[in-house]
């Protein structure tokens, strides 16, 4: 690896082995011979100090007499003679790289020591390298970030140098400093890093040399350089209502993301000193500056003149704040800034801009309130650092004497200063002198739109709701009691109004999203004080006011509630599920509700006005039940992260409804009917969820599944009580005593056992029993060590099962279980999909039957849990009904199969009462040998006269002549689902729910048939099938379907 | 010297699992581990060859920042690529895995290409990790996989250039929006940012030719 480059040494002997001292005093004998760099030799020249590195490393951690070689011969110097030469990139690039690799190796702190003494290492931070050369750029900013990693209480005084008063410095932070705002994003993340290393560092002398020298030039660029950041922002917002700039726009957003965070960690590590440096640089030159002063809406109240107006939309400042109470959790800075916005009035800003912070900063300063320019670019400032002592003490002076005085007394005396200091902006000096345009406080009273009044009151709704809306009316309606103070002082609050106005909805909710993360980013922000939210967000600690709640904000959050039950509402998901996020934490205290009954009674009409929408769909889509769970399970896996929310730049474009934007679906308006009916899907469960919360009530009903009642894999159950559906269980010699139909699992039916063997797509073989339950597949190991035992190996849900029969073998099923939609594993891999045989033909089409039908039933029984939870009324045995039902009773299955359960609710199917509500009957010919995967193929033999072997199976199937014909007001199947795929084909967001149908008419054929002989037998003894019946059946081919 | 695109690298991973020593192997490898030394190093920069184009990785190491919020979140930003790392004779940096994962997801850019190394395969004897442990992650988490040794640099090329030769693929097949920065892809200076790819020359100094534009 060492390559002898004799002809460059001059005849000097090279050592054998290259980590030893005599190879050091070789390599430094080569730089002896080299000062001069030229073309020749800076090839030998970097494999010379690359080795030196590498003897170092070694000898860190083998031989010491190494580095006293190497400090006793000034080696360092040599990097630094030779990169001085202005030798090009090539030799600085690895110059710099040695160094690194230096640096991180060594692991002794006495190795570490020698390297630092000398100097040498500052001087080369201050060496001027060619920094236009990104690659000199990276490996420099490493460089520094590496020596900053060694940064520790002993370290520190080898780059911080105090000993004189006018030489101190600090090369590694102030030249590192100088790349703050590096168009290289990764150099800027180094610059960061490496002052929070320098930060952390507890050595009182540095740091305040960091805060009396650098720290106010540093934030007030750093300050700047944010604020043109947000103003960018801002423009781009601004110029794109066609989501065209998407990735621009996210970038920013991020990289605002970037910067709060950034401040974040530098107040976290609570150096006082510090903080209150950056506090006041942050409060009096960006966020009340740039980001309050812009929810004003007289803007002109603040700044006259137009061209000099730094202001951004109220939408984007809204966002900013939330992300900074999101993020940001120094309270100084926090509470301040969260008292600006809640407590403002007029008079105070009116009275000058300084007030605003001298009214309610807990640190005060002289700064004025203004997003301007620094006075000079950062070099420039860090330039002169180092040559004007009497800089030093004048910047000092307002800092000493702010830490020596109380605040309250500084008010005054700093009030003057700020005044008389010259002019650093334009804001403090115009503010001062009344505004004469201001309009009046009149105007920002809180009144409802008139419009929405009127449009809630021609709401198409039942008598019952509409008395129900009109209790919610009048809590909405303007007049409030005259002798509110609370409501009264909240016109005058100019910032807390522009928010609370945010909330309407009269368009869309654009700004009103971003009114609520605010109001809960408020109220989140652990260092936002109770008593400052009392009377703004939270239910009030305090006494007098105990259990008092802010009836405006309510209202508004009520009506934003109201609002998203309509139909085509334009209210996004996402602030209604905030909406309710926020409402239920300014009315619920110590678990209860504070809510009064009128709100109470809006709340409740808005539930029932969510059911009534959510009706509408049950009834028009097939599909409903897949689409029904896998909302719910969105729902509760995927609650809304306010945090998350406020990182997405999408939001901060006007919302929209196409899902051609990549925008998700919570955050952007339905398109189509399949997502109008996710909606009200959503709408309904988040408002039933907020409705039982306020009531203190437990959800019972939801998920449909309760997996508690759920067998899971390992499980282990008692076969004995189950079904044996297998005459010959030779192989399996476990207590399959008696056939006793009971239970397989406390508070379950009995389910069937039928033994078969699994083959897996690799060929993978293995004897199971499968085992129906009723909303269950289950595979099942008998338990070698307890007879009768066996453990769940394999749980599916029935719902989810695909069926075939296999053309070749007549013993064969495949079977597909499908992972629920919900399940949300990223990868759609069935659960399961494997060929099953069974003994015979006969326990085949057994099998096949019972799992056809055991879909079948699983998903009946939920439809009809949605028709309770949506009120619609259902064929339980309780009601009394309709003459739809009688001819369930005809099913022969249903008759006798399970004769025992005459305590069971008996098979629930949902009513046809709705005028074109599909029958589920009839459904089931073709649920049970369709789900999972659609073709294109298969979609359309359903609709075409083909379908008459559907037609022959739906028949056959039931093998029952009575079976009434549709009746008029039924849509007949085929039509359903006709629709249903042009829904799909328009519908995007459901590409693998919507198309759930393939079938082939064999498998349709065929299972109906196959049921047809089991039903029939099925009545006598259901293992006792006769052969020719079976060879009957055997023959199918597709395409090729026979009427029984 | 000048290259085509340039592409941003993270390596992030557990402490100890050897980052810092794939990084220098790549770059470096003049740093040959002897006396059982292995050297690493946090950042690197070294031209690779793909498809004929002189292509420039930069790889930077988030070694030691984990304390601060803000530095980890951009270094994800800022990257094209990134290979999380594990050591195969420590499992609980295996089982760590999934948390990067989630953290690299959250934070980067969504194209961002991920490739999972299992490290120090040169130490079979005390393997805790089966390769094929590592495999499955890597499938089901829709990621490239391979197990190195920094210190043999057994496969340590092939994890660079084969996470370069997928980005460059998503850069052909149009995913990557390549005229921003943020991405942690770069055009190269005589690149013109319309015609990505139609300047380069062909052959040994690729790159750096291709100027005298007709
Ligand atoms: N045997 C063997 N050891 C290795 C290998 N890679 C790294 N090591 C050793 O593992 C240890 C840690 O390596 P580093 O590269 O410093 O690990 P890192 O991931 O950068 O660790 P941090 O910087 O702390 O996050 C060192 O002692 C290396 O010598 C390898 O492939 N094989
Ligand atoms: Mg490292």
């Amino acid at each position: 690896m060492f390559r002898s480059r004799s002809w460059f040494g001059g005849g000097l002997w090279k050592p054998k082995n290259p980590h030893s001292l005599e190879h050091l005093k070789y390599l430094y004998n080569v730089l002896s011979k080299n000062h001069t760099v030229s073309e020749n030799n800076r090839g030998l020249l970097v494999e010379t100090l690359r080795s030196i590195a590498e003897i170092l490393i070694w000898g860190d951690q083998n031989d010491s007499s190494v580095f006293d070689f190497f400090l006793e011969k000034n080696m360092l110097s040599f990097f630094l003679r030779i990169m001085k030469q202005k030798c090009g990139s090539y030799v600085c690039v690895q110059l710099l790289q040695t160094l690194n690799i230096l640096f991180e190796n060594i692991r002794n702190e006495t190795s570490l020591y020698y390297l630092l003494s000398n100097n040498h290492v500052n001087s080369i931070i201050v060496h001027k390298f060619d920094f236009s050369d990104e690659e000199v750029m990276a490996y420099y900013i490493s460089f520094l970030k590496t020596l900053s990693l060694k940064l520790n209480a002993h370290t520190i005084h080898f780059f911080y140098n105090e000993v004189n008063e006018h030489t101190n410095d600090f090369p590694l932070y102030t030249e590192a400093i100088k790349f703050f705002k590096h168009s290289e994003g990764m150099v800027r993340i180094a610059v960061r890093t490496l002052t929070l290393n320098v930060y952390r560092v507890e050595d009182a002398s540095m740091l305040g040399f960091i805060r009396d020298r650098t720290a106010a030039p540093y934030f007030s660029n750093l300050v700047w350089f944010i604020g043109n950041h947000i103003i960018e922002l801002d423009t781009c917002v601004r110029n794109d209502a066609d989501h065209q700039s998407q990735n621009r726009l996210s970038d920013l957003v991020a990289e605002h993301l970037d910067h709060l965070h950034y401040l974040n960690d530098i107040l976290c590590l609570d150096i006082p000193d510090l903080n209150k440096v950056l506090t006041e640089h942050l409060l009096h030159k960006l966020l009340v500056p740039l980001y309050v002063y812009s929810l004003m809406k007289q803007k002109n109240v603040l700044c006259q003149n137009q061209d000099e107006k730094k202001h951004v939309s109220v939408v984007v400042a809204l966002f900013l704040l939330s992300q900074v109470f999101l993020i940001l959790s120094h309270g100084p800075l926090v509470r301040t800034l969260a008292a600006i916005i809640l407590k403002s009035d007029l008079d105070i800003i009116r009275d000058g801009a300084s007030k605003v912070l001298e009214e309610y900063a807990e640190i005060s300063s002289n700064k004025a309130i203004a997003f301007a320019p620094p006075k000079e670019s950062l070099e420039k400032s860090l330039e002169n650092l180092s040559e004007s002592q009497a800089d030093l003490k004048e910047s000092c002076e307002g800092q000493s004497q702010n830490d020596e005085l109380p605040v309250n007394t500084l008010t005054k005396k700093q009030r003057e200063r700020g005044m008389n200091e010259p002019g650093t902006s334009f804001d403090t000096t115009i503010l001062d002198a009344p505004p004469e345009n201001l309009s009046n406080p009149d105007q920002l009273e809180i009144t409802i739109p008139n419009e929405t009044v009127e449009e809630m009151k021609h709401l198409n709704v039942t008598d019952e709701e509409k008395e129900q809306r009109l209790a919610l009316e009048s809590p909405l309606a303007p007049q409030q009691l005259p002798n509110d103070p609370i409501q009264e002082s909240l016109t005058n609050k100019p910032f807390l109004q522009t928010i609370l106005n945010s909330l309407y909805c009269n368009e869309n909710d654009y700004t009103a999203l971003f009114g609520l993360c605010l109001l809960y980013a408020l109220a989140s922000n652990k260092s936002v004080n109770a008593e400052m939210l009392d009377l703004v967000l939270s239910p009030s600690q305090q006494v007098p006011t105990k259990n008092w709640y802010n009836e405006t904000l309510v209202d508004r959050l009520i009506h934003i509630i109201t609002l998203s039950c309509q139909t085509n509402a334009k209210v996004r998901l996402v602030t209604l599920e905030l909406t309710i996020k926020l409402l239920t934490r300014l009315v619920m205290s110590e678990g209860r509700s504070l809510l009064h009954d009128t709100h109470l009674a809006s709340i409740e009409a808005a539930k029932e006005q969510s059911t009534a929408l959510l009706r509408n769909f049950y009834k028009s889509e097939d599909i409903f039940l897949d689409m029904f769970e896998d909302e719910y399970s969105e729902i509760q896996k995927r609650p809304l992260n306010v945090e998350w929310l406020m990182m997405d730049s999408n939001i901060l474009l006007p919302p929209t409804g196409t899902p051609m934007t990549g925008i998700e679906f919570s955050k952007r308006l339905p398109c189509g009917e399949v997502e109008r009916a996710r909606r009200a899907i959503r709408v309904f469960f988040l408002i039933r969820r907020l409705s039982l919360t306020l009531n203190m009530e437990v959800e019972t009903q939801l998920p449909l599944t309760n997996p508690a009642t759920c067998i899971e894999v390992n499980n282990v159950l008692d076969l004995s009580k189950s079904y044996l559906l297998s005459s010959c269980l030779t192989g399996f010699i476990w207590g399959a005593k008696e056939r006793r139909a009971t239970r397989i699992y406390d508070g379950k039916y009995n389910s069937d056992l039928i033994a078969c063997t699994v083959v897996w797509k690799d060929g993978q073989k293995i004897r199971r029993f499968l085992v129906i339950d009723v909303l269950q597949l289950i595979l099942v190991e008998p338990d070698t060590k307890k007879l009768g035992w066996g453990v769940a190996k394999l749980v599916g849900f029935l719902q989810d099962i695909e069926v075939a029969g296999d053309k070749d073998d007549s013993r064969c099923l495949h079977l597909t279980i499908h992972k629920p939609l919900s399940s949300s594993a990223s990868n759609r891999v069935p659960l399961l999909s494997a060929k099953f045989i069974f003994d015979d033909h006969i326990r085949c089409m057994a099998a096949k039957q019972r799992l056809t039908k055991g879909r079948i039933k699983a998903r009946q029984k939920k439809m009809s849990q949605i028709a309770r939870l949506l009120d619609i009324p259902t064929s339980m045995p309780h009601c009394s009904t309709p003459p739809n039902y009688a001819f369930m009773s005809m099913r022969p299955e249903r008759a006798t199969g399970r004769g025992h359960k005459k305590d069971q609710p008996r098979p629930m199917f949902t009513v046809n009462k709705v005028p074109g509500f599909a029958a589920q009957l009839r459904q089931d010919g073709v649920v049970r040998s369709s789900s999972g995967s659609t073709t294109p193929n298969g979609r359309r033999s359903d609709g075409s006269p083909n379908g008459r072997a559907r037609e022959n199976g739906l028949r056959s199937r039931d093998n029952s002549p009575k079976m009434p014909r549709p009746r008029s007001e039924e849509i007949p199947m085929e039509d359903m689902r006709l629709r249903k795929a042009s829904l799909a084909a328009n519908g995007s967001g459901l590409p693998s729910i919507v198309c759930s149908d393939r079938k082939d008419s064999t498998v349709s054929g065929t299972s109906s048939n196959g049921e047809l002989a089991l039903a029939i037998k099925k009545r006598s003894e259901e293992t006792s099938f006769t052969s020719p019946q079976v060879q009957d059946l055997k023959p199918r081919r597709k395409g090729q379907v026979e009427t029984v | 010297m000048s290259y085509a695109y340039l592409f941003k690298y993270i390596i992030i991973g557990d402490t100890g699992v050897g980052k810092s020593c794939l990084l220098l192997q790549f770059t470096d490898k003049r740093f040959q581990p002897v006396h059982d030394l292995t050297i690493g190093v946090e950042f690197g920069a070294r031209m690779i060859t793909i498809d004929g184009k002189q292509i420039k990785l930069q790889i930077w190491d988030t070694a030691g920042q984990e304390a601060f919020r803000s530095i980890t979140r951009s270094y994800y930003r800022g990257a094209a690529g990134a290979l999380l790392v594990y050591d195969i004779t420590r499992r609980e940096t295996f089982n760590h895995l999934t948390t990067w994962l989630e953290d690299a997801r959250q934070h980067s850019n969504s194209n961002m290409v991920i490739m999972l190394i299992g490290n120090k395969s040169d130490l079979d004897s005390r393997r805790e990790v089966r390769r094929e442990e590592g495999e499955a992650f890597a499938r089901e988490h829709g990621l490239v996989f391979m197990e190195t040794s920094a210190k043999t640099a057994a496969n340590v090329e092939e994890a660079f250039i084969n996470t370069a030769k997928e980005i460059y693929e998503k850069i052909q097949e149009g995913v990557f929006d390549i005229n921003n920065e943020a991405n942690g892809i770069k055009i190269g200076p005589q690149h013109s940012p319309t015609s990505p790819g139609g300047l380069a020359g062909n052959g040994g100094q690729g790159g750096a030719q291709g100027g005298g534009c007709c």
